[in-house]
Formats: C-alpha cells, sequence, structure tokens
C-alpha cells in the first residue's frame, strides 16, 4: 500500500488554541460556579445580600480597577475554552467543516469578539 | 442432562460476494468455565464452520492480534470470558473504526503506517562507542516510561476512540503512547525528529480527551494520558524556551 | 519467437477485492455510558457561555443610572441559574479531576503521584471560591 507523504509540520494555531483552552478551562472550572451559586441563586432569591443587587453596591465595586481586570479574566478566558470545546463537539456530531479554517475563524474570532466587547463594557460602565 | 451451550453471533463478510457485512450464528458448547471468545470462534471455525475468518495467535494476552468487538466493546477475545456473558449470546464484530477485509479481519495498514511514522525505537545523534559500554538506566528512569512501554499494538484503542472513527487521519492513542515511551527513555536523543508527527494539526490535537482508549486498554498502558502529557510538554516547549525540554 | 511467447504471457493482475468501508455511526455518543457522558461534558461550553453572557449584561446595566437599574430576579432566571450551576458543577469535577492526568512534575525526583495532584486542584477550587463568595457578600454591605 502506497505511503502519502504529508507534510509534517507542528500546528503552531493548534498548539496555541489547545493552551488557550486550557487555561479558559482553570478559570471557569475554579470561579464560575461560585458566581452562578451566589448572584445566580443566592442573590436573587434573597438568600444573602449580594453585591450586584443594589445599585450603590454594584458600581462601587465595578468603579475599581482590580475588579475589572479580575471579570475581564472571569469572562474573556472561559470563551476560548468554550469556543474550542463547541467547535469540537460540532466535528463529533459529525460537521468535519468544524475544522476548516472558516470555523476557526467564527469561533475563535467570536472569542476575541467577547473579549473585546467585555474590554469596552468595564472600561465605559462606571469609568475609572 | 443437556449440554450448556452458548450463541456465538458472527460478522461474515465475503468481499467477494457480499455488499455488506452481515450475522451468522452458532451454537457452541460451554464446557468449561474458563472458555474465551477466541475458544469459541476456534470451536466454529474446526467443527462448524471452516470459512470463519479472525485473527490470534498466543491466546494469552500479549501478542494483540484478537482484538475483537464483542458485544459493542473492543476486547482481546482472548481475555473475554464466556462465563461473563452466558446465557446470553455473545456478538462478536470486527474491530470499530477499520475497514473490513473479511468477517472478522480488519484491515491495519493505516495503524501500522502511523505506528512507522513516530519512529518507535531510540534514536541516538551519536552511536556510544562500543568501548564505553551499554546505556545505563536506573530503575527510576526506567519507570518514567515503563508504563507507555507495555502496549502490545492490539488496536483496541483505535476501536474506542470516537475521534479516530470520525477521522482516520487522526494519529490515535497508541502511536502516541509509544511515541512518549521513546521520548521519556532517556537513551533517547529524538524528540526533535518525532516532534512534527506529533504536533501536526492531525496529531495529538485532535484528541479531546473523551478517554475510552485507556479504558479498554487490556495492558493498562493509559494512551489517554500519554497524550495529554504530550499535549502538554509540547506546550511548554514553546512557551518557556529554555524550560523543561524532555 | 521469443518476443511473442513473452507478449502472449502477460496477464492481469487481479484488483483487490473492496474491503468494507466503515463509517461512524450518527448517534456513537449514545451507544455508551463514557461517550454519553464526555458529550455532556463537552456541551457544558454553552450553558455556562450563556450565563457569563448574563453577567455581562448585568455588568452593563450598571450604567443604567440609579432609578433604571434592575438586576436578573425573575423566577426563570433563577432555574436558569440552577441549571447552569449543574453543568457548572460537573465542568469544574471532570476538568479538575482531568487535570490530575495531564500535570506531571517530579518533586526530590520522585513523581507527584496524580491523587495528590487532583486534590490540590480542588482544595484550589474550595478556596477560590471561598474568595469570591466573601467578596460578592461583603461588599453587598455598604
Amino acid at each position: 500500500m502506497s505511503e502519502a507523504v504529508k507534510p509534517q509540520r507542528l500546528a503552531l494555531m493548534h498548539l496555541f488554541w489547545w493552551f488557550m483552552f486550557a487555561q479558559g478551562g482553570v478559570i471557569a472550572a475554579l470561579l464560575i460556579p461560585v458566581h452562578v451559586l451566589v448572584q445566580g441563586i443566592l442573590g436573587p432569591l434573597g438568600i444573602v445580600p449580594v453585591v450586584d443587587r443594589h445599585y450603590d453596591t454594584w458600581v462601587s465595586v465595578l468603579g475599581n480597577p482590580l475588579v475589572k481586570l479580575y471579570l475581564l479574566v472571569l469572562i474573556a478566558f472561559p470563551f476560548f475554552h468554550f469556543a474550542h470545546r463547541l467547535r469540537y463537539l460540532l466535528v463529533d456530531f459529525g460537521v468535519p467543516a468544524a475544522k476548516s479554517v472558516p470555523a476557526q475563524v467564527v469561533f475563535y474570532g467570536g472569542a476575541v469578539v467577547v473579549t473585546l466587547v467585555t474590554v469596552y463594557i468595564l472600561l465605559t460602565t462606571v469609568p475609572i | 442432562m443437556p449440554d450448556k451451550t452458548i450463541t456465538v453471533r458472527a460478522t461474515r463478510f465475503d468481499p467477494e460476494r457480499d455488499r455488506e457485512p452481515r450475522m451468522q450464528s452458532y451454537e457452541v458448547p460451554f464446557t468449561d468455565e474458563s472458555m474465551v471468545v477466541l475458544d469459541a470462534l476456534n470451536h466454529v471455525k474446526s467443527h462448524i464452520d471452516g470459512s470463519l475468518s479472525y485473527r490470534w495467535s498466543c491466546r494469552m494476552g500479549i501478542c494483540g492480534s484478537c482484538g475483537m468487538m464483542v458485544n459493542g466493546t473492543p476486547k482481546l477475545t482472548c481475555n473475554a470470558f464466556l462465563r461473563d456473558y452466558w446465557p446470553r449470546p455473545v456478538v462478536v464484530q470486527p474491530l470499530n473504526n477499520f475497514p473490513i477485509i473479511r468477517d472478522l479481519v480488519i484491515d491495519m495498514d493505516d495503524f501500522m503506517h502511523k505506528l512507522k511514522s513516530i519512529k518507535p525505537w531510540i534514536i541516538r545523534k551519536q552511536e556510544l562507542p562500543l568501548g564505553a559500554g551499554e546505556h545505563r538506566q536506573s530503575n527510576e528512569q526506567i519507570d518514567d516510561f515503563r508504563q507507555f512501554s507495555e502496549c502490545i499494538n492490539c488496536m483496541l484503542c483505535y476501536a474506542a476512540c470516537p475521534v479516530y472513527g470520525l477521522n482516520n487521519e487522526f494519529l490515535g492513542p497508541a502511536a502516541t503512547a509509544l511515541a512518549r515511551r521513546y521520548n521519556l527513555d532517556s537513551r533517547d536523543q529524538g524528540l526533535k525528529e518525532r516532534l512534527p508527527v506529533l504536533g501536526e494539526a492531525e496529531g495529538i490535537w485532535e484528541c479531546s480527551f473523551v478517554g475510552e482508549c485507556s479504558v479498554v486498554c487490556p495492558k493498562g498502558v493509559d494512551p489517554a494520558k500519554a497524550i495529554q502529557q504530550t499535549k502538554l510538554d509540547t506546550t511548554m516547549r514553546f512557551v518557556l524556551p529554555y524550560g523543561n525540554r524532555e | 519467437m521469443t518476443t511473442e511467447a513473452t507478449t502472449e504471457a502477460t496477464t492481469e493482475v487481479p484488483a483487490a477485492p473492496r474491503e468494507y468501508r466503515w463509517r461512524m455511526p450518527a448517534n456513537w455518543w449514545t451507544r455508551n455510558r463514557h461517550y454519553f457522558l464526555y458529550t455532556v461534558r463537552e456541551f457544558t461550553a454553552l450553558p455556562l457561555a450563556l450565563w457569563l453572557l448574563w453577567l455581562l449584561v448585568e455588568i452593563r446595566r450598571a450604567g443604567d443610572g440609579p432609578a433604571r437599574y434592575a438586576p436578573h430576579s425573575s423566577t426563570a432566571f433563577v432555574v436558569f441559574s440552577v441549571v447552569v450551576l449543574a453543568f457548572a458543577l460537573y465542568h469544574s469535577y471532570t476538568f479538575l479531576t482531568l487535570a490530575g492526568t495531564i500535570l506531571h512534575f517530579k518533586v526530590l525526583d520522585r513523581p507527584v503521584p496524580a491523587r495528590l495532584i487532583v486534590l490540590s486542584q480542588f482544595a484550589a477550587w474550595a478556596a477560590a471560591s471561598v474568595v469570591v463568595a466573601f467578596v460578592l457578600i461583603w461588599f453587598a454591605h455598604e
């Protein structure tokens, strides 16, 4: 059987997206559950006082540049994790087009867009 | 008292006559609790239907020849005990994700090609002269790669891997585990030669850590671990330019 | 004549009989408990993404001014958060457990056991959660 000789080289872009996937996964795993629990369930149900329940308290923390940095990390990094996972989930469901370059642009580009939108929102809402 | 039997349903495919595989049932005497699926297949071939084709050799779980799907799970048929299935029928099919040549025999050329591509041998930049003696290696150094050296090339991991099933270009579990076995061997200096194959687009990056490869491996190689660690090590080579270069 | 004999002797090599090509069943991920749980694990990305987008909206709402600011409070939202929390917990559990497989290093020339690495991941998760919860609740008192 003839052995096709394909060019073999380190796929740096794959390496990079995997690295972002791993970073985003760590952030998502460590931080998202507590936010969902406190801001998504306990706060709205009034079980504990939560900082985003009232305008004054929410605005006062959002004005803090360290908080803005934290929120950027919390939101932007996981989206690279989500983009990578969801793209490969499509591949798993039998959509090989998800491996194409246009698909990569859509998914990782989407994560980049979310990052930029997050930066914009953090800088313009309650400016420092 | 009637003799105990077990039903074996096996895939039949004659490439010259059949357009599609079909199943055929055989009643096999189940006379000994230590009987395995391979024994049942051998009984079929010897006494019932000599045309049944399948691979086997050592019948003791070391040659890696007799891998087949048994009731939907990739197994070594020499390691699948009839008593675990009886009285239900045992369904034996060729390994998933591979082309079928005939009956239970699959085309393993793709795997052989991939195995060769990762250069599963010690690569030295310069051979030691004979007078220098043998390569010395401590037990700890052997422990570094021992687990990955247990691979018997049975391809159960490829049959279990849905990524490989969806995309035959994927390098796959065993090839990566064996590449790591050599990359971690203190005598080897061939990491750079293996890196392009491991790190190419259809190499380790296609793996999404389903993990089924390690579940079905009969030798405890844990190829899933090998692939994930290779991803991390390959990434670290670029993140830390002078860092850990195993 | 010799040349005639050689041309007469050509035979056709028969084509190899066709192999049966493997086709991946579309429902492969439902056929096995491990495959199914793997798919759930991958899917967690979607609800988590949606919830983070909600958080972004909540941040944006701070620009609405004190009169118009209204944090999400509906029952539907709480139900959504409960569902997302289930997915988030499953994501964290699987991701941090698998981190034990991928992370490998030696301390004093001995490999650190995977169980210890996983334990440290879960400890980090607990610590981070406590700190964040504290901040979210403490700063609600003004």
